[in-house]
């Protein structure tokens, strides 16, 4: 089975000069935690996720400073969620978005998924186009599906 | 992109030819011309290429020995292991600190100060910082010092900037203080045979002293940004959520971590003492105490052995550390050191409070552009060398330690720390510090603090 045969087509994305207001609200209108970003080409550019707002709101250090827990919100944060509200999407999303192409392999797709620890991966044409997305979720109602366990 | 590349490699093949040329004028013979242009590619490699530098150092050590300047034994035993192990345990050991909450813990006794006053803040940074990093590394120090001071900033709603610098300057004056605080503490007492009792004896008084004249400065240079602080603490009062931000769960880990470092401390203290009682070659244990303490804390935690050797040391600055000792060794096994040697009482003649002041300020001035290791590790077989020469070392080892660690406050990229806090600093407010914001205050403290280690190197005996 290949990739192309259960991933989820017409996907809805991102513009690079969406704010990051508008973004959010499309996110959680959709119940879903990333969308593609897409330019004027409809070549993908960046990956817009939840993960990547949270990081921004959190200092970057968090992790280097180890073991403690948050009693109170720091009064910073407040303000900078009104500044990330009004930046774009091109200025938080992730740049370095990996693809793969719809003739894949499901085995392929699961093992990148796995080794580059991401949920959702953008499917794109030959001429890397994208045409569709396909998460974790998708693989694993596919591979029950063939084995016949339901 | 790929021109300015481009560029920087043909600037960096002129300046290892203009390095050659230079040998050769000295007096230089072929295996030392050899020798010294692969070491300076090295040091111009830190300089131009960043991202590169463990790569040219590969290919440099491996030119060494295909080229028969240094054999195989002699490559390994300049590569200075027992500083990287050294090294290695202090890391695990700070990664142990970290995970158990230490650095955290620290912040919050920062953020639970009662009746602060700007002055008192001030005084607190420039104080954590130096201690702080005369314990721990100064990179790890100036990251958590970083961390509390955008925390209180953010609170008071006041710009952050002036305060980072002070906790700059100051860690890198703290960082002279002990074995510790820098790796060419250590480097210089592996090399040197002073203990850390000379360090405490010696540099740490020294490293207050400085101190003490960077808090003065600093409070005329800021004081407008002092007395903004003071009217923002006025004005918002208590700071009660500042107080509450954080905890550090669980304590009894906490506890045990704080006890095995202060272990480590103590009996790193008491090194010299042990092994004159045990007979054992002098550094020893200053040497193996941390791999003692390390080792114990990886059966303690032992899920977690492999993370603290794989995550918490920084492999790719130790192994680039190693291969650069191998080649500044190679220097004293040409003998090219010697000539260096030679030729430097030359300029300065034979008096020593000109050659302490020529190793202080070319040191400092130096480790302002270049990485502090990369220089003190190219010094050393030098001043090794002039101890043939009859010269009194010790005087001129605490010139290259304080001249390698108060240059790094001159300029933004003087040294790690700087880079660190700047990028902190960067990436969270998108506040970019310009060259000569930095520079002019760098410049002031970076010299004042020299000319008085200057001053007390050539007036006290005690020094000698």
């Amino acid at each position: 089975m290949k990739v192309k045969d259960i991933m989820t087509r017409g996907v809805k994305s991102l513009s690079p000069h969406t704010t990051i207001r508008e973004a959010l609200n499309l996110l959680l209108e959709m119940h879903i935690s990333g969308l593609p970003v897409i330019n004027e080409n409809n070549k993908i550019i960046g990956m817009f996720t939840e993960k990547d707002v949270l990081r921004n709101l959190l200092p970057s250090y968090i992790d280097k400073v180890g073991n403690f827990v948050y009693e109170e919100n720091p009064k910073s944060i407040k303000k900078k969620i009104q500044d990330l509200l009004n930046l774009k999407v091109s200025q938080v999303m992730r740049k370095d978005v990996l693809i793969v192409d719809e003739d894949t392999a499901l085995c392929e797709v699961a093992r990148i998924m796995l080794t580059q620890r991401t949920r959702r991966l953008p499917v794109v044409d030959k001429d890397k186009n994208i045409v569709g997305i396909v998460a974790r979720e998708d693989i694993l109602k596919a591979y029950i599906k063939e084995s016949s366990i339901i | 992109m790929t021109n300015r590349i481009a560029l920087k490699f043909i600037f960096l093949i002129l300046l290892i030819i203009i390095a050659g040329f230079l040998g050769n004028a000295i007096g230089f013979n072929p295996t030392q011309i050899v020798a010294t242009s692969i070491f300076f590619t090295s040091i111009f490699a830190t300089l131009l290429f960043w991202n590169f530098r463990l790569a040219v150092a590969f290919l440099g050590i491996s030119l060494l020995l295909i080229t028969k300047t240094v054999d195989l034994e002699n490559a390994i035993k300049f590569a200075s292991l027992e500083v990287i192990l050294f090294l290695v345990g202090m890391m695990v050991l700070v990664g142990l600190l970290k995970e158990v909450g230490f650095f955290a813990w620290l912040i919050t006794l920062f953020l639970r100060v009662r009746n602060l006053t700007a002055k008192r803040f001030i005084l607190m940074i420039s104080v954590f910082s130096a201690l702080l990093a005369c314990c721990v590394d100064e990179v790890t120090s100036i990251m958590f010092m970083v961390a509390a001071i955008l925390e209180i900033c953010d609170y008071f709603e006041v710009e952050p900037i002036p305060f980072i610098i002070i906790s700059v300057l100051a860690t890198n004056i703290g960082s002279s203080g002990t074995v510790l605080g820098n790796p060419i503490g250590i480097l210089i007492a592996s090399k040197s045979g002073l203990t850390f009792e000379d360090f405490i004896v010696k540099a740490f008084p020294l490293m207050c002293l400085c101190l003490l004249f960077i808090i003065f400065i600093i409070s005329i240079w800021y004081r407008k940004a002092i007395k903004r602080l003071d009217g923002k603490i006025k004005e918002l009062q208590a700071n009660e959520i500042l107080i509450r931000l954080i905890s550090v769960p669980p304590e009894k880990q906490l506890k045990r971590g704080l006890g095995i470092f202060a272990l480590t401390l103590f009996f790193i203290s008491l090194h010299h003492r042990l092994e004159n009682i045990w007979g054992l070659e002098t550094n020893t244990l200053l040497l193996s105490i941390p791999l003692i303490f390390a080792g114990g804390v990886m059966i303690w935690r032992r899920n977690r052995a492999r993370r603290y050797i794989e995550q918490e040391v920084d492999w790719w600055t130790l192994l680039f550390f190693l291969i650069l000792f191998a080649q500044a060794g190679t220097l004293k096994y040409t003998g090219a050191t010697d000539v260096l040697a030679k030729k430097m009482i030359g300029v300065t003649g034979s008096n020593p409070n000109i050659l302490i002041g020529a190793i202080l300020w070319i040191s400092a001035i130096g480790s302002s552009i270049l990485d502090n290791v990369v220089l003190v590790a190219a010094f050393i077989p030098i001043v090794q060398s002039l101890q043939a020469l009859h010269f009194n070392l010790q005087p001129l080892w605490w010139a290259l330690l304080f001249g390698g660690c108060l240059g790094g406050n001159i300029t933004l990229i003087g040294s790690t720390a700087n880079i660190v806090a700047l990028g902190i600093l960067e990436k969270e407010k998108n506040i970019r510090i310009t060259f000569f914001k930095w520079f002019w205050i760098g410049l002031s403290v970076g010299l004042i603090t020299t000319a008085i280690v200057w001053l007390v190197l050539i007036a006290l005996p005690f020094y000698r």
